[in-house]
């Protein structure tokens, strides 16, 4: 015999009512509101209990979850016994999210005192929240004495130290990841673009080239090789690598950037242009414009030019390298244009007084 | 210079042998054993005289003991080394209410509330202290307080029709006795307030309806005497003796119990009336397809009020 549910009794109307009392065997006889609580009762007493309740670890969790840091912190802290590291852990957490870094770091310390070693871990991150990036690579260091091959605190402790500006300990901490988890490909890639960053191009494009091995589809990988090799001044091989870039994503606008950046070390103006006006296309950034400015100066295309100096200065309208793209080219261009520019624009024609009394710089060079 | 190992263990005593021992004091209260509790607690404060939780379970141990003097100086120690301990302004409040120092326990509250001022402790044990003080005003704003953080606290509800029952708004004290009954129906404290009410509204079947429900979960004297009035009213002699009897098996000395006990003996001469199986006689709800229904329709309607 299965029993109603108590939104069942709740709702159901009087002959229904009488129905599970027959059913039940118990009393059908009565108001109705008392029949009703009668069932209930019977429900409510011979239901199963609830297989799973939330005990006060749960339930503190599920607060800083749900955004009430001081309301966790509290439960937290009525769970704390002698030995248990795990409610300081949770507290540390609450204290974290409610913004006391120092008491968080405190709490995660005493976890990792009590046996936790993740508290060190957590202790670290609660550390770089409060800028302390040196501090948290000593605490993923301290984690990482007793668990050497552990993925996440190396990749922390190289983020840290790179944060701090040790980006040569990080690098190097990286290259022992990658040594030590040869099966994971994204740390061979992480590394490739740290090597980048950090200057050690050949490196970079050698660590970028495992990880496309690992994953050809890699479009930012095979970008990063491209990109890698061109630094080393392996031009032709990062054109080759750039073009299979494209071939995976035609709209990259860095690798078209690149590329052009490419053909114009090999003196292939024109393709450089092309490729260079494909990626301002994708993608208006001033580094891209600056690229297709200095590739038209080249092809002998001033007016082009300018336009591309005038794109990036709306962009960021005190671009040094665009004022002087445009002041070394802008005398041959502004001498065919302000004719045509004074008969098509009426307003440029009739300038205001201050105008006058204020010669603009373009009017000092002249 | 090296002090002797007996000089350097009393300056600096070590701190696993301070949590062994809070430990095994912990233990022993755990487990009942007050005594040995206390005498483990006593080498932890001797070890560390400025030790907060060991005053704290000192201050429990007392309290359990029935010691509550001793239990309030042992809050009162453990607060002035930590004054922002919760446990210890809540246990030095409860210690308090126990002597009926309602006062001074509603301004521990108050002391606690400036630390944490969402304790929802805090605010309904303030309720009820202020509520034993007469201030129902100010113990119903408390309940609010609860509430308005915690909705679905029966406790407050409860506590809070209780405040409106002694200020006279039998609707709203109804009202809330409902929510704390929705949110847990076998709330023992909410159906004896709501015999009170019932009693008060002179609502004999819905008094003795609630009182059988309430006793279900726990027996008392001036229950039972409740009950056998509200059966006095609807002339059901033989049930209001046996109530009357039952009041003055659990207290004999109930000189109420025994004056009920002679007037239902009295009506048993002339009425007597039996309900059968309507537990419900005495709530007729015109309408009402259960009532539609009744056997002894015509005798609810009379005892109705």
């Amino acid at each position: 015999m299965s029993l109603p549910s108590l939104a069942e009794v709740e709702h159901s109307d009087w002959p229904s009512l009488q129905r599970m009392c027959e059913t039940l065997g118990l009393n059908p006889k009565g108001r109705s509101a008392i029949v009703r609580m009668r069932v209930a009762d019977y429900v409510r007493h011979r239901a199963h209990p609830p297989s799973w309740r939330p005990a006060r670890e749960h339930q503190a969790a599920l607060l800083t979850r749900l955004g009430h840091p001081d309301l966790a912190e509290r439960v937290w802290e009525s769970t704390i016994q002698l030995e248990a590291p795990a409610p300081w852990v949770g507290l540390g957490h609450a204290q974290l999210a409610g913004g006391f870094l120092a008491e968080a770091a405190k709490s995660f310390a005493r976890a990792a005192q009590m046996g936790d070693a993740s508290g060190e871990l957590h202790r670290a991150e609660a550390l770089a929240a409060g800028g302390d990036y040196q501090g948290a690579a000593t605490a993923c260091e301290a984690y990482l004495a007793t668990h050497a091959r552990d993925l996440r605190a190396l990749l922390m402790k190289s983020s840290f130290l790179a944060r701090s500006g040790f980006e040569e300990e990080a690098n190097k901490v990286l290259h022992t990841a990658a040594e030590l988890h040869p099966e994971v490909a994204l740390i061979r890639r992480t590394l490739g673009f740290a090597l980048l960053r950090t200057g050690h191009h050949a490196a970079a494009a050698h660590a970028l080239q495992e990880a496309v091995h690992r994953d050809p589809k890699d479009v930012d990988a095979v970008v990063g090789r491209g990109a890698a090799l061109l630094l080393a001044g392996r031009t032709r091989e990062a054109i080759g690598v750039l073009r299979e870039a494209l071939e995976i994503d035609p709209k990259r606008a860095d690798a078209l950037n690149n590329l052009g950046v490419a053909y114009l070390a090999m003196g292939r103006t024109k393709s450089a242009a092309v490729n260079l006006e494909r990626a301002a296309k994708h993608r208006e950034s001033p580094r891209i414009l600056l690229n297709l400015g200095k590739v038209l100066e080249e092809a002998h295309e001033p007016a082009e030019a300018v336009r591309a100096y005038e794109q990036v200065l709306k962009l960021r309208p005190k671009d040094s390298e665009a004022v002087a793209g445009r002041k070394r080219v802008g005398v041959s261009a502004k001498a065919r244009r302000t004719p045509r520019k004074r008969v098509a624009s009426p307003r440029k024609a009739a300038p205001t007084t201050r105008r006058k009394t204020t010669p603009s710089s373009e009017a000092t060079t002249s | 210079m090296t002090l002797p190992s007996e000089t350097t263990g009393r300056f600096l005593p070590s701190v696993g042998r301070l949590e062994n021992t809070m430990r095994a004091a912990r233990r022993a209260f755990d487990h009942g054993d007050l005594e040995g509790a206390l005498r483990e607690d006593d080498v932890a404060i001797q070890l560390k005289p400025e030790y907060d939780a060991a005053w704290l379970l000192r201050g429990h141990i007392f309290r359990k003991d029935g010691n509550i003097p001793g239990a309030i100086e042992a809050f009162a120690q453990a607060l002035k080394i930590n004054g922002e301990s919760q446990e210890g302004w809540l246990g030095l409040a409860s210690a308090l209410h126990e002597v009926g120092r309602f006062e001074e326990e509603g301004e521990a509250y108050d002391r606690l509330l400036k630390i944490h001022p969402r304790s929802i402790e805090a605010w309904i044990d303030k309720g009820a202290a202020l509520h034993a003080l007469g201030d129902y005003r100010e113990a119903i704003a408390c309940y609010d307080k609860v509430l308005g953080m915690r909705p679905e606290h029966a406790a407050a509800w409860n506590n809070k029709g209780a405040a409106l029952l002694r200020l006279g708004d039998d609707a709203g004290a109804a009202r809330c006795m409902d929510e704390a009954l929705h949110l847990d129906p076998d709330f023992y404290d909410a159906m004896a307030n709501r015999v009170l009410l019932y009693r008060k509204m002179k609502r004999h079947g819905e008094t003795v309806f609630w009182a059988d429900r309430a006793l279900r979960f726990r027996e008392a004297p001036w229950l039972w005497y409740v009950k056998g009035t509200a059966h006095l009213g609807l002339r059901e002699s033989t049930l209001a003796m046996k109530a009357f009897e039952r009041a003055l098996a659990l207290d004999p000395k109930s000189k109420e119990a025994r004056a009920g006990l002679r007037k239902a003996k009295i009506l048993h001469q002339t009425k007597d009336f039996y309900r059968g199986v309507y537990e419900c006689f005495g709530t007729l709800l015109v309408g009402d397809p259960g009532c539609e229904e009744c056997e002894i329709r015509a005798r609810c309607r009379e005892v109705t009020t």
